[in-house]
């Protein structure tokens, strides 16, 4: 078997966050290499660089020991790297044949595009897939699985050498992962390279040959799958010891103040119902998808949940609650909701520190009157978070992401809220900074409020949290002190094996 | 490009909005050149003709810092000029008037702030779609013919000074402290700049983005209904012509102001002096001799050097 | 099976939009007004009616292809009127002919690289064009008048085998937009970038390698070229130079795209749509003409009517 590709010693950072650190790579042909590590352990990201969607910051791809450089996506699908990424790009619009022949139409006698001819080649690559799907059909009117299989359509039909398979089966069920199994079976018997990303310990297991793990955008470990078993491999996936990098636990008090009761995501999904009372931190953990993000969402109208209703003290709304309003009702609740993109949902860039702590009370105001001045508060907001700036006057842009975190939170701390819904707190922060916000966030709590926590990063939910619930498939399906928790316990229960393990 | 970003005098120096240094260039040119033009007298009847556009670019900032656009000023214009000059409203006291044209202002903000804020509809088709429609109704009544007299009292005023300062230029001058101070004093001010620089952002801090774009257009029209007030008493007899360069030059002396769809970096005075440069590049153009379409292609060339401008600063990000 | 086939008939039509809506309402009107008048039938009236509709119809097949990509172009009418005043210069027509296409082309390219290299908004950027490109217009020919060459009127008036040249003018631009917009991988390549822009996933189109940026520019050129055919078709009519008789042109082409089905956001739309859309907005004009409604009301009213059609469809975005 030779080296198809090999990837050395990558880095690519996103401003001040680095996603992948020295990585390098090699896939040989005939083989199912599968990437593993927690969300945002920078698997992503490695495979967009070879797909030619990101450029690295440095190291080098060679293919069969030549160097080359992607430009462009176009460009790596000429070099024979084909990819199915796990958001879908399909476009809604065109029909699946156009999206399966989407820049490499075949045109006929007249330069019109043959239809015929493309609507053959899908009925052939979707019928390898076992599906009946009508070639002419708009993907708008697809289901989000049969999205997902025709961009895995899209992705081995290629005359590749080199397939990436970020995700694939996130939106199938068991019958359709083994269609696909089937699929990639056959690429490995043309002698293909495969690359395939899963949180599904099984197919890893059933379908590949060979591992590497990632964290924190670093290289683990390459080994043979045939070394492993699914717990050696969960944990190497984790293992590394909790940092000192959380406060102490809190004590939670008797009143409950944010209640998430009877509530279904969608109309197939099971109901949820969850507590958290003054001075508790709670979070939701789970693998990336599983709806956590809509869970949360639903309370300000972003999402519209089949039902629901959350109370917040005594006071209770039902859902789902009008978009333009949700965020502006929550707040009048005494609610804050701290959205994961600091930097497209949370901050006004441009805009000064102070005003951006600002605009939290002005916006609970009425627009007619005239803005407070607001110096005193500012200021007590920025010590209190000890906020590293030249003054109040700074543009938020030119703070660093743990400085800009913090006065996205200054500008709850100054309103004065009773609960915090926060996503992702500590997203492209350093450690230092890390460390900091999660004892800003206990402070808080210890002061009687009440704190729900969304992360992808599972040792920040262990340390920092009083309570862990775990989503899957649109529903809690687990909850548990975070004292008793672990990294190992969380992916499990996420992957759907917790509860098995209990009941043995 | 990336060297601009990276310098931060350059930076800073692109930040500053176009108007001042073209008004620079327009006073200067106008000094060598024809010298005999730079007293109070004269400049004071420059400055006046633009007036009624000043006023009416205090209300196209706003709906610009909100990243939108309001062209249905001329149709505004039109109504109020045909209601004054056509006699349709018989023999009322100014008062009269000053109502009927702030009904009307206010009648057109809201169509408007409807059509953008909560039906989505673009900006630049719904406002065009309301000047062409209130267009084609005035030019209806009045069978295509110009209508008749203004009132002579409106001229009258028109034509007073308070001390060198001709009143409509004071009335401008005014209008402009008072928005400025709205805008920097009032939480409204907040709103609009928190939704000028991210409506998704500002959404989820709460800001209520839909009602502050509706009441922006809102706000615009009624002060396009005072300009249109200004515009009526400058002249002696109404009009009926389509003319959409008022609130074109309103856009372009915005943009010049440093005022572009989100980003308010001149606050209310570039602006201001934006239109005080329409005001001397008209001199400037008059006396040099350029023909009417040549003013047509210079308004046409400061809003497209002016959007590039903004264009590539922003792509900087 | 039944929902294959219903599947099979709407697929790829269904992104054409809802362009059997003008022809529904051309039909009945055409109806009503054969059983009303008692000449809007005849082969002369159907023919006055075609050319009075080509002009709109050429302009709008070039409005449609940048609206389609979520683009818009204001400055089509006034290529329009520098069409008809170059044309009436004093010149050549070997000269005139090939300058007004390449002139306008140029014009196109203005439009497109300032709205794809140099960040400017479409309707800000074509906008201002317009201006500039209305003020070279009334330099050249400050008020109607002057005459083209024989050459431009002899191709859009008279008749060969006594079917009138419009017809001709009708089918070979109605083949030209058909190529362009649904029989060529470009047409597929607009639809993909708007339904790109439409949907917010600005880079999917980039990312399945189609050169987008190319395709925009590109898109603006056209639209030019067709207001500059258009132009062409008038000064052919009229036979001389009018700097002003492009001015309705392009909030009325937006109109006819729109009254077609094409969506303003990007992404959906089909060349017949427009056709119907254009036709439907001349039978109007027409039908308010013989009810001898004022002009002035008629301009309120198409005003209107963009108003009605584009509040109908639903957009995501807030403001320009």
């Amino acid at each position: 078997m030779s080296n198809l590709i090999e990837m050395s010693r990558i880095t690519k950072a996103f401003g001040a966050n680095v996603a992948v650190r020295d990585v390098s790579l090699e896939l040989k042909s005939g083989s199912v290499h599968a990437l593993m590590g927690e969300n945002g352990a920078g698997k992503s990201t490695l495979m967009k660089i070879l797909a030619g969607v990101h450029r690295p910051d440095s190291g080098e791809i060679y293919k069969d020991g030549e160097a080359v450089s992607f430009e462009s996506p176009r460009h790596a699908l000429d070099f024979g790297i084909s990819t199915v990424f796990q958001e879908l790009s399909l476009l809604p619009n065109l029909t699946i044949a156009e999206n399966m022949f989407l820049g490499r139409e075949p045109v006929n006698a007249i330069g019109a595009i043959d239809y015929r001819l493309m609507h053959k080649g899908t009925q052939k690559a979707l019928g390898d897939l076992g599906l009946s799907l009508e070639p002419s059909t708009l993907v708008s009117e697809l289901t989000i699985a049969e999205r997902q299989f025709v961009e895995i359509a899209h992705g081995i039909k290629a005359d590749a050498k080199i397939f990436i398979l970020d995700e694939p089966t996130a939106a199938l069920n068991a019958a359709d992962v083994e269609i696909l199994n089937e699929q990639i079976r056959r690429l490995k018997a043309d002698g293909k390279a495969i690359v395939y990303i899963s949180h599904r310990m099984d197919e890893i297991f059933e379908i590949c040959d060979t591992v590497t793990v990632m964290k924190d955008g670093v290289h683990i470990a390459t080994r043979p799958l045939s070394e492993l078993t699914p717990e050696s491999l969960i944990a190497m996936m984790v293992g590394r010891e909790l940092e000192t990098l959380f406060p102490e636990a809190g004590r939670a008090g008797d009143s409950a103040l944010l209640e998430f009761t009877d509530f279904k995501l969608t109309q197939d999904s099971e109901p949820l119902s969850f507590t958290i009372k003054a001075g508790e931190i709670v979070a939701l953990a789970g693998l990336e998808g599983q709806g956590q993000r809509e869970i949360v969402r639903s309370a300000i109208g972003q999402f519209v949940p089949y039902r629901g209703t959350i109370s917040v003290r005594n006071q209770t709304v039902t859902l789902p609650v009008a978009e333009s309003s949700g965020v502006r009702s929550l707040k009048a609740l005494g609610v804050g909701f701290v959205p994961e993109d600091r930097k497209e949902e949370g901050l006004l860039l441009s805009l000064s520190v102070s005003e951006n702590i600002e605009l939290g009370i002005h916006s609970s105001r009425s627009a007619i009157l005239p803005a407070q001045r607001l110096r005193d508060t500012v200021k007590q907001t920025m010590e209190s978070l000890g906020i590293k700036v030249a003054g109040p006057t700074a543009p938020v842009a030119s703070l660093s992401g743990g400085n800009q975190q913090k006065v996205l939170l200054g500008r709850y701390l100054a309103l004065d809220i009773d609960v915090l819904i926060i996503e992702e707190p500590t997203r492209g922060v350093d450690i230092g900074a890390k460390a900091e916000i999660y004892r800003l966030l206990r402070n808080l709590a210890d002061s009687g409020k009440a704190i729900l926590v969304l992360s992808r990063e599972t040792v920040e939910l262990i340390g920092l949290c009083d309570r862990i619930n775990v989503v899957h498939d649109r529903t809690i399906v687990a909850e548990m002190p975070a004292k008793n928790a672990s990294e190992h316990k969380i992916l499990e229960a996420a992957l759907r094996q917790y509860e098995t393990e209990n009941e043995l | 490009m990336g060297a601009i970003a990276a310098n931060p005098v350059l930076q800073r120096a692109i930040r500053v909005p176009p108007a001042y240094l073209v008004f620079a260039v327009l006073l200067i040119t106008l000094w060598v050149t024809k010298p005999q033009l730079m007293n109070v007298n004269v400049m004071g009847i420059f400055i006046r003709q633009v007036a009624p556009l000043g006023i009416l670019v205090l209300g196209q900032l706003l709906v610009m810092r909100v990243r939108s656009i309001d062209l249905s000023g001329a149709g505004v214009l039109l109504v109020v000029n045909y209601m004054i000059s056509s006699g349709i409203m018989g023999d009322v006291p100014a008062i009269a008037y000053i109502a009927m044209a702030l009904s009307v202002g206010l009648a057109v903000g809201l169509v408007n702030g409807y059509l953008v804020g909560r039906r989505r509809v673009s900006a630049v088709i719904a406002t065009l779609a309301v000047t062409v429609i209130l267009t084609g109704i005035i030019q209806f009544l009045a069978s295509g013919k110009p209508p008749g007299d203004m009132p002579g009292y409106f001229n009258d005023i028109y034509n007073t000074k308070i001390w060198i300062v001709p009143t409509p230029v004071a009335f401008w001058l005014l209008l402009t402290v008072l928005m400025s101070l709205f805008l920097s004093r009032f939480v409204f001010g907040r709103f609009i700049a928190a939704i000028g620089e991210n409506p998704t952002a500002s959404h989820f801090s709460g800001v209520p983005v839909e009602r502050t774009v509706i009441a922006s257009h809102i706000l615009a029209s009624v002060i396009a209904s005072v300009a249109a007030l200004v515009q009526s008493a400058s002249v002696a007899v109404g009009s009926i012509r389509l003319g959409l360069e008022m609130p074109i030059d309103a856009v372009a002396a915005t943009i010049l102001g440093g005022v572009i769809f989100g980003r308010g970096d001149g606050g209310v005075w570039g602006p201001f002096f934006g239109v005080m440069c329409f005001a001397l590049l008209f001199v400037v153009m008059t006396s040099f001799g350029v023909p009417d379409p040549g003013k047509q292609i210079a308004r046409g060339l400061i809003i497209l050097l002016a959007a590039i401008f903004y264009g590539l600063s922003s792509s900087e990000k | 099976m039944a929902t294959q086939s219903f599947k099979t008939y709407f697929g790829r039509n269904s992104r054409q939009g809802l362009w059997y809506v003008p022809l529904l309402i051309t039909v009945v009107g055409a109806v009503i007004l054969t059983v009303y008048t008692d000449d809007f039938a005849s082969p002369q009236n159907l023919s006055n009616l075609l050319s009075q509709a080509m002009p709109l119809i050429i302009v709008a097949i070039g409005q449609m292809i940048v609206i389609v990509i979520g683009g818009m172009d204001l400055s089509v009418g006034a290529i329009i009127s520098l069409t008809t005043a170059l044309l009436a210069l004093d010149a050549p027509a070997f000269v005139l002919v090939p300058a007004v296409f390449a002139i306008t082309a140029l014009i196109g390219l203005v439009n497109g690289y300032s709205i794809v290299k140099l960040n400017v908004h479409p309707i800000i950027a074509t906008l201002s064009v317009q201006f500039i490109v209305v003020g070279f217009a009334r330099i050249l020919r400050p008020v109607a008048g002057g005459s083209v060459p024989d050459i431009v009127v002899s191709c859009v008036a008279g008749t060969v085998f006594g079917i009138p040249l419009t017809v001709f003018w009708a089918v070979i631009v109605l083949l030209l937009g058909w190529k362009l917009i649904h029989g060529s991988r470009y047409g597929l390549h607009l639809f993909a970038i708007g339904g790109g822009v439409s949907s917010g996933q600005e880079d999917a189109a980039h990312n399945f390698g189609i050169s987008d940026q190319r395709n925009v520019i590109l898109a603006y050129v056209c639209s030019a070229l067709f207001a500059a055919l258009a132009g062409f078709y008038i000064a052919g009519r009229i036979s001389s130079g009018d700097p002003g008789v492009g001015e309705t042109f392009a909030l009325d082409s937006v109109t006819a795209v729109a009254i077609g089905g094409t969506q303003l956001s990007g992404g959906i739309g089909s060349l017949h749509g427009t056709l119907f859309g254009a036709i439907l907005m001349v039978l109007l004009s027409n039908g308010m003409n013989l009810a001898n409604l004022s002009a002035f009301l008629q301009g309120a009213i198409k005003g209107a009517i963009l108003l009605l059609v584009v509040s109908l469809q639903s957009r995501k975005k807030m403001g320009l």
